[in-house]
């Protein structure tokens, strides 16, 4: 954990605002700390975000003496269910930069530890230790409320198949190399239940990061540019994202969350566009290893996004001609009952 | 005559249609036009069309409501509808703004005082009346549902959303018993339906999660009599949005669930259901074939796992839909994740076949993954791999990285399986070759690097086997126990035992409690090379401390029914602890730790070979021998007592040498880095006068003494 003592505990939104403003100094404008409602400018405002996610890009981040880490790991600790929804924000940002560093073994002891507090909230939310999320798949022999089915009076319900969607979280004090991708993953699936509450542009630096990870480029980046990136990686000014070790454990729910941003509600063709392109570079990703449930995964929605969706049926109207007949068969009626 | 009937009922006195008596309400009649009386409401309605183009809506609707006697929210609705269907959806919105859709339900509904009625005759009387009011119901329910989508065409989702339940709201209440079947006239069902399947829509655009998922489901659950088709575009969007919402939805609350029905407890749940009862429907030729459908289920299944439920559904599809090349590959990609590699592979070589599609590059590389793994097939791979790269386009490196990849992999797996010294070299040779070429393509795949260093510690490289570990330990952050294992086993093999100690331990803090078993013993295994036996029981303890408590955690769950190869086993370190108690010659409590190996495992070879050594060194040589044997015939290939029965025939006099060289050649086909086999080979040549052969074999020894792992590389 960081060790400096902040300035003042953090025990509500406006207390994480004026905290966040102490830490980021300039980089904030001044309205925002006179916005009405602190929580949802924590959560929604682009320049809040901006400020944040940059620094958290920027040389140097994820230290044990990160202030910003710092303020993640009060603000989410504060079990103030909007603040923590205001952190779930920049999970896509912390993750991404936490994994592309952590292959390289750099000292990220303020990453690890907003990490790992998120880890033991998923942990103690799964309710008891060693408990596993499943899924019970449906035989479609037993009825359900959306169907029928002939089942003989007093026979037995057909067997389900139970399926592991997410391993028991044992508990972690610490971050051990073998047990990110697991800790990490357990982090997007939290990221993932609060998807909808989640503004667009955190969605869109998760499409960002997942490209990096996967390493590999899409086919509509560009035609003539190799599908892997050229051997030299640094770039003289710029961090590269790179490319990370993806355990089915990771991209899981890598995979669930690119899903949500290609096929879920939002209408933004942006996102559907970068998760388009992130879905695909996982695919090939993928192929590497030919690892079959990513394949299967992946492809289906490389597939699904380029299937148009219905559109909702239009009313439908007979024709204005026959409308007319309609009025006048109305009239008529009512004419008829008069004699 | 709709409104008339209406207007009787709740005796309202708004609308001058109030003095007909209600008597003489037939729909048959009202039908029935008079020429003369439609000649003049087309020139009425004629001229309120060029009013309402004019805007002057106050106007046209009184025109309207005097030429055709119709009540105030009817008249709305028709010009509203004209003006929707006109495409001014503002100006549509400013008329039916004026209805008030509270008043005119209450109109319809059966008033309080026919409830008592009994079912029978209630049943009569909306039989009776039904035509006429549910026609009035009808032009008012489809302006406020017109409404509703004005709103949503500029764009305020949440006020259409609200309109649209309003809507939903008043049919239920008119229909308190649900909408039946026969007796609904056809418009009023075309609203009800598109409402229906509107309103989630609405509720998805405005924001609005929870009132969504409510939505689909009151479109699901109630009886609103809809046909095959909305249904099942209402199915299909429930379940894309309960599959990607990303909200956490409660599951349905269903208490008049009969006995034994799947009720979902969660979003993934209920969505595979969805998706399942939609492929049954096609499959019983109640929809169209919707690609899409299969897609999502593909997803959701692949995502939780089970590839062997979704072979299953992809078989079903009738035929005419996938080509059935790709079908093969679809359900080889399934069964593979399954691991029933049998199956899948089976599935790949009818597809690679010369009459179906024996260049598709997914399904050689497939195949050739799947024999990647298994000594008996891996010659099969290699063609597979061979044909991949061979076909892959020259321009995509990334692909042909990957098919040189799988080919090293195989040649490899073939090299250990070879029958001949030569072959092997030649197979060795070429499997450097092609992962060296691959890793000239994809420097960053880290699987490749690692495939790379087992297969230079293999070929006992071990100076570019310790720098792929490296490389490999650097890609992956130190994320992979495989890694650091293979690095530790290669500086054990270099005989840098401290070094290979620093890296155990650095592994051992990257690794959580539960699996560091292999680790430890690796640990153990150390401290017994460099000679520090207690050291070495230490280790050994602490292994074993783990294993059991590993046991009896998970025990209980799993039944010992998957063995994880990534556990050690109990009976192994017992096994370790009693080769290191008999080479300290502290026999008494070698053979306690093989009592306690024997039990959990009864016919091991290891376990007998170890018997047969601790008889051995008390000089018992026949029941030494008796040992062996029965360890050879537990496991045919036990290289350890092939070479134990050779070395100890070798010692027998001249008449058994032919056979101890057979015993150790034989080991050394197998296994032809064994140092101990080379050894008792060379002394059997000396014995027979063979000297330089002898002296050969004697080097061979030497110098795999300098390059021996603690553990077997093939154990990573």
């Amino acid at each position: 954990m960081p060790n400096d003592v902040p300035p003042q505990p953090i025990h509500s939104a406006k207390d994480a605002l004026d905290a966040l403003a102490g830490i980021l100094g300039g980089a904030l404008p001044g309205s925002i700390a006179t916005a009405d409602d602190p929580a949802d400018a924590l959560l929604n405002d682009p320049d809040v975000a901006s400020a944040v996610t940059g620094r958290l890009r920027g040389a140097g981040s994820g230290a044990g003496n990160d202030t910003l880490c710092r303020w993640l790991y009060d603000a989410f600790r504060a079990n103030v269910p909007e603040l923590q929804l205001a952190v779930l924000r920049f999970v896509p940002t912390l993750a991404g930069v936490y994994m592309c560093r952590a292959v390289s073994r750099k000292p990220l002891a303020g990453f690890e530890a907003v990490l790992l507090a998120l880890y033991a909230h998923a942990a103690a939310q799964r309710g008891g230790a060693g408990e596993a999320e499943t899924v019970s798949l449906p035989n479609l022999a037993n009825p359900s409320p959306y169907h029928d089915a002939k089942v003989p009076p007093k026979a037995k319900p057909a067997e389900l198949d139970v399926a592991v969607l997410s391993p028991p979280l044992e508990p972690h004090g610490t971050m051990r190399a073998t047990r990110r991708a697991r800790i990490v993953g357990a982090v997007l699936e939290l990221y993932h239940g609060k998807l909808s509450r989640m503004p667009l542009s955190s969605k869109m630096d998760f499409c960002e990061f997942c490209v990096a990870w996967a390493g590999t480029h899409s086919k509509a980046d560009d035609d003539d540019k190799p599908r892997l990136p050229p051997a030299t990686d640094a770039v003289a000014g710029v961090e590269k994202w790179r490319r990370v070790p993806l355990p089915w454990e990771l991209f899981q729910p890598v995979v669930r969350i690119v899903a949500h941003c290609l096929l879920g509600p939002s209408r933004s063709d942006e996102l559907k566009a970068q998760a388009a392109r992130a879905a695909e570079c996982l695919y090939w990703r993928a192929i590497e290893t030919m690892d079959a449930p990513a394949l299967l995964a992946t492809r289906s929605l490389m597939r699904l996004s380029q299937m148009v969706e219905e559109p909702i049926p239009e009313p439908s109207f007979s024709g204005t001609i026959e409308n007319m007949a309609e009025l006048e068969a109305m009239r008529a009626n009512i004419l008829n009952t008069k004699n | 005559m709709a409104a008339a009937a209406a207007e009787w009922d709740s005796g309202s006195e708004a609308a001058p249609t109030g003095e007909w008596p209600p008597a003489t309400a037939s729909p048959v009649k009202g039908k029935a036009a008079l020429p003369e009386e439609s000649d003049a409401g087309a020139s009425a309605s004629g001229s309120s069309e060029a009013k309402v183009d004019d805007g002057n809506i106050q106007e046209a609707e009184s025109s309207l409501r005097e030429g055709l006697s119709l009540n105030y929210e009817e008249a709305r609705a028709l010009l509203g509808r004209l003006e929707y269907q006109r495409g001014n959806v503002e100006a549509a919105l400013r008329v039916f703004d004026g209805i008030d859709l509270q008043a005119a339900i209450q109109r319809f509904q059966p008033s309080v005082s026919e409830k008592p009625l009994s079912k029978r005759s209630n049943k009569l009387r909306s039989d009776s009346s039904n035509s006429g009011s549910q026609h009035a119901a009808s032009l008012v329910l489809e302006a406020i549902y017109l409404k509703s989508m004005s709103l949503q065409k500029l764009g305020k989702a949440m006020e259409a959303a609200k309109q649209c339940k309003s809507v939903l709201d008043a049919v239920e209440s008119i229909f308190q018993c649900g909408i039946p079947g026969v007796m609904v006239e056809q418009k009023l069902q075309e609203t009800v339906s598109k409402s229906v399947e509107l309103l989630p829509e609405l509720w998805k655009q405005a924001g609005a999660y929870q009132e969504a998922l409510a939505s689909y489901r009151r479109a699901l659950l109630s009886q609103w009599n809809l046909d095959d088709e909305c249904c099942t575009r209402i199915q299909k969007r429930f379940a894309v949005f309960l599959l990607y919402g990303g909200v956490e939805a409660s599951p349905p609350s269903l208490a008049s669930q009969t006995e034994g029905s799947f009720v979902p407890r969660n979003n993934l749940e209920e969505a595979i259901l969805l998706l399942m009862i939609l492929l049954k429907k096609w499959f019983l030729g109640k929809t169209h074939w919707d690609p899409s459908v299969m897609e999502h289920l593909t997803f959701a299944l692949s995502v939780c796992g089970q590839t062997s439920v979704l072979a299953k559904h992809l078989e079903e599809v009738l035929p005419g839909i996938y080509p059935r090349t790709e079908r093969w590959y679809s359900l080889a990609l399934c069964y593979f994740a399954a691991s029933h590699n049998e199956a899948a592979l089976n599935l790949l070589k009818r597809s690679l076949n010369k009459n179906e599609s024996p260049n598709d590059i997914m399904a050689l590389l497939l195949a050739a993954k799947i024999c990647s793994s298994s000594y008996l097939l891996a010659s099969e791979g290699v063609d597979y791999a061979r044909r991949a790269v061979k076909d892959v386009e020259s321009s995509d490196g990334h692909l042909k990285s990957v098919a040189l990849h799988f080919l090293g992999s195989c040649l490899a797996k073939k090299s250990r399986v070879a029958s001949s010294d030569h072959q092997r070299s030649l197979l060795q040779t070429e499997a450097l070759k092609s992962l060296n070429e691959a890793f000239s393509l994809d420097r960053h795949n880290s699987e490749l690097i690692y495939d790379m260093g087992i297969e230079y510690a293999e070929q006992r490289n071990l100076h570019a086997a310790l720098k792929c570990a490296k490389e490999f330990i650097d890609a992956t952050g130190g994320s992979v126990s495989k890694g650091w294992r293979l690095l530790s086993l290669v500086l054990s093999a270099q005989q840098r035992y401290s070094e290979a100690e620093v890296v155990t331990d650095a592994a051992l803090d990257e690794t959580a409690k539960w699996e560091q078993g292999p680790l430890l013993r690796i640990r153990a295994k150390l401290k017994v090379a460099q000679s520090l036996p207690m050291e070495a029981v230490e280790a050994y303890r602490t292994l074993l401390a783990l294993v059991q408590a590993q046991r009896k955690a998970y025990g209980s769950i799993k039944n010992g029914a998957e063995e994880d190869e990534d556990k050690v086993s109990e009976f192994e370190v017992w096994q370790g602890l009693a080769n290191l108690y008999s080479s300290l010659s502290y026999w008494r409590d070698a053979e306690i730790c093989l009592q306690k190996a024997k039990a959990l495992k009864t016919y091991s070879a290891t376990t007998l070979h170890a018997e047969g050594n601790i008889h051995e060194v008390r000089e018992k040589i026949q029941d030494a021998l008796a040992a062996y044997f029965n360890a050879l015939s537990t496991e045919i290939e036990h290289v350890p007592s092939k070479v134990s029965i050779g070395a100890l025939l070798a010692k027998k006099g001249p008449k058994y040498l032919p056979v101890a060289r057979c015993f150790l050649s034989d080991a050394l086909r197998l296994e032809p880095t064994n140092r101990m086999a080379w050894f008792y080979l060379g002394k059997v040549h000396k014995h027979d006068g063979r000297l330089v052969d002898a002296a050969d074999c004697f080097q061979a020894a030497s110098m795999l003494e300098d390059s021996d792992p603690v553990e077997s590389f093939r154990s990573l």
